[in-house]
């Protein structure tokens, strides 16, 4: 019993010591920098909370957090409803199957510089695709990520994020659409089931716990949105808008630009706090819909 | 007994393999040294960061001080450009940066303010005859004598302009004389709109801050901060001034504008092909148009003269600093590389590369036989010589120049009036100003 324990030690000693350094040591390091003022250079200095006060008392935080919770509202429901749809779709007796999945899934492996570049020029106010579009049936072109309107620049952003992780959503969701038996749809089908009440009455019940975790993973996606507005805005040095900004972005900035290290924990600890009660949230109605027999 | 052994053999293992993954990862040695007999306890290491590896300061520099320090045994630490800065960060923090590297002047500013570079002035009166050089070599000076580092070279910007557009509208080429309001005559007469769009543009209005908005408001008589670079003067009507002739411009349509630019492959390629006749060039880029753009027939005049008369040539540096944390050994191995880095051997090589001014004036007059497009190398040259200026430089310019950045980019797009826009820089220009006091 005692051989036993002894290896089991020696064989986690590596993952213990992964997660102490990797993940241990850096929570509790930034907790403690968050209320210290460090350049990296000189050694932390304690203001108390002086940092967490000035965070919460700038504006940019605040509009930041807006803008994070505005993009995962719009984004969230809209990957999960898309991937859900797109992997029903191709869970069925269709012809290239397969091409239609690699073709969902190709953004997911497409790097945010070469998506960045392709979705700036199709935005572009005068030159763009979308507004050639538009134009074109007689409709006025849209300034999508240079508008003064924050919300037409954050529901931009959320749609081309909507274009990247959807693959990835629908793959889970597919995998789960592909354990519902053949002999339950079967039978719903005997007992009079249109394919409409297939959908909603046996399949989506049955892959909740997929559609569930789908949720999950984008809400964090979301609220650590981050590739996605250096994609589309360049960087932080070429000036995006006040308006426009999210909080990995202020983050970044303060830490590893201007190397003001308590002001960046500190707004991380408040976006963890945020994800946190957003999860918790979910998780509180989680046992309405979401089935797990 | 074998268990234990076998035990202690995993753990073994296990360093070996934690220890093989935190070796000086991104760092390579540099070419062997030639003497690979001499005694390594002499040698001193010398760890050198080079952002942009060898596409920025040329292999043969390094070889050739490898090559002529056999005393001294040099480490590249190098990264892409933009992954450096982030790179550099952690080093810092983990005390493990190289002895010497090259960064932004402004960033190599505040890390003369935060302790992580080396004072140098005492290492240049020592050894270096300062009227040797142009006083861009002195672009790391702070306000109180002390030097934090010294250029890898300078890039200031000149008006650069497209013959053949120009011949075929049959408008004057520019000339050194010219002012700004010649500059907006010329890109109105040179502006050519096909219904509601328009092929070619008289000017790129970029509006970046050394080739855009700074140029702008230095010859309207304006400027980012005061003589004592500690005051915002962005509430100065003149700097106004300089940002409504820019936006003015771009919103009447003869300046090309960022979305003209990225849908037409950006500043050079807009310039190289005809679509705008004059630009804002700043040095390096001539590289790339000869590369890229060698059949354009293109060339440069000094940017041109502000409302007073003079000339305001904003140019850009990159700083070589060293680690105020390097070993006193290692420090005077890295002032031996920038002493090399500063000899007329190297600032030859420099010229050569064209990819930066060097800023021995010996090697600089060299560049009057240079051959290579621009053939009126001497635009940048004797600009910086006439009026070179900084970009207001001083310890907080990497976050004010972000919150600066942030508003023009409003202005410029339309969506903030000049007068709004002012208001709001001038505020929270101040107040990072304030802060670090």
């Amino acid at each position: 019993m005692q051989k036993q324990g002894y290896w089991g030690y020696i064989f986690t000693l590596p993952f213990v010591v992964n997660v102490v350094v990797f993940l241990l040591f850096p929570i509790v390091f930034s907790t403690y920098i968050s209320f210290t003022e460090w350049d990296l250079f000189n050694a932390p200095r304690w203001i108390g909370l002086d940092n967490w006060v000035r965070v919460l008392n700038k504006h940019e935080f605040w509009v930041s957090i807006r803008n994070v919770f505005v993009f995962a509202l719009i984004f969230v429901p809209i990957q999960t409803i898309m991937a859900f749809v797109i992997a029903f779709m191709l869970n069925q007796a269709i012809r290239a199957k397969g091409l239609f999945r690699l073709f969902y899934f190709l953004p997911v492996v497409t790097p945010w510089i070469a998506g960045g570049v392709v979705w700036v020029w199709m935005f572009n106010y005068q030159y763009g695709v979308i507004n050639w579009a538009l134009e074109s049936m007689g409709l006025d072109p849209v300034k999508w990520i240079d508008s003064s309107n924050w919300l037409m620049v954050i529901s931009s952003i959320a749609i081309v994020q909507v274009w990247k992780g959807v693959g990835q959503s629908m793959i889970m969701i597919l995998a789960g659409m592909q354990n519902v038996p053949k002999e339950v749809l079967e039978a719903s089908q005997i007992d009079g089931a249109n394919g409409w009440k297939q959908l909603t009455k046996v399949v989506f019940p049955m892959v909740t716990p997929m559609v569930y975790l789908v949720m999950i993973l984008s809400t964090i996606s979301a609220f650590q949105a981050f590739d996605v507005f250096l994609g589309l805005f360049g960087s932080i040095t070429t000036g995006i808008p006040e308006r426009n900004m999210v909080p990995n972005l202020l983050v970044y900035r303060d830490a590893f630009l201007l190397f003001k290290m308590g002001p960046a924990s500190a707004t991380a600890w408040l976006l963890f706090v945020i994800i946190l009660v957003f999860t918790l949230f979910q998780k509180y109605f989680e046992k309405k819909w979401v089935h797990y027999d | 007994m074998s268990k234990k052994f076998s035990a202690i053999s995993l753990m073994l293992a296990f360093m070996m393999i934690f220890s093989a993954c935190s070796s000086s990862g991104g760092s390579t040695d540099g070419e062997a040294s030639p003497d690979q007999s001499t005694d390594n306890k002499e040698k001193v290491t010398l760890k050198i960061g080079l952002p942009g590896s060898y596409e920025v300061t040329s292999k043969e520099i390094i070889d050739g001080f490898i090559t002529s320090h056999p005393h001294i045994k040099v480490e590249i630490q190098e990264a892409p450009w933009g992954d450096f800065t982030s790179k550099i960060a952690t080093q810092i923090a983990g005390n493990t940066m190289p002895d010497v590297w090259f960064q932004e002047n402004a960033t190599i500013l505040s890390y003369g303010q935060r302790g992580v570079a080396e004072d140098l002035s005492s290492y240049i009166e020592a050894d270096l005859k300062a009227d040797e050089y142009i006083d861009g070599l002195f672009s790391a000076k702070a306000p109180d004598g002390k030097v934090w580092g010294v250029p890898h070279g300078i890039n200031p910007i000149a008006l650069a302009y497209n013959q053949d557009v120009f011949e075929k509208a049959g408008v004057a080429v520019p000339t050194d004389d010219w002012t700004y309001n010649d500059l907006i005559e010329a890109s109105k007469a040179l502006t050519v709109k096909e219904g509601d769009r328009t092929s070619q543009f008289g000017f790129i209005g970029s509006f970046s801050i050394t080739n855009g908005w700074f140029p702008w408001i230095k010859q309207a008589g304006g400027s980012a901060l005061d003589d004592t670079l500690t005051k915002s003067r962005f509430d100065d009507p003149k700097t106004a001034t300089g940002l409504q002739q820019l936006y003015d411009g771009l919103d009447q349509g003869y300046f090309a504008d960022i979305d003209f630019l990225k849908a037409n492959g950006g500043e050079l390629e807009v310039f190289a092909s005809g679509k705008a006749a004059m630009y804002f060039l700043q040095y390096s880029l001539q590289v790339n148009m000869n590369e890229s753009f060698a059949d354009t027939n293109w060339d440069v005049v000094k940017i041109p003269k502000g409302v007073d008369g003079k000339r305001y040539v904003p140019m850009v540096a990159n700083t070589w600093l060293v680690s105020s944390r390097a070993k006193q050994e290692s420090k005077d191995a890295a002032w031996e590389f920038l002493k090399y880095y500063l000899s007329d051997e190297v600032q030859d090589m420099i010229v050569k590369t064209g990819s930066t001014l060097p800023v021995k004036k010996s090697a600089l007059d060299q560049l009057k036989d240079s051959t290579t497009k621009p053939l009126n190398k001497a635009a940048f040259t004797d600009g910086i010589d006439e009026g070179g200026v900084t970009l207001d430089e001083n310890a907080t310019w990497s976050e004010w120049r972000i919150l600066v950045q942030q508003v023009v980019n409003e202005i410029m797009v339309g969506n903030v009036s000049v007068e709004d826009g002012v208001k709001d820089i001038h505020t929270k220009v101040q107040e990072v100003l304030d802060s670090s006091k």
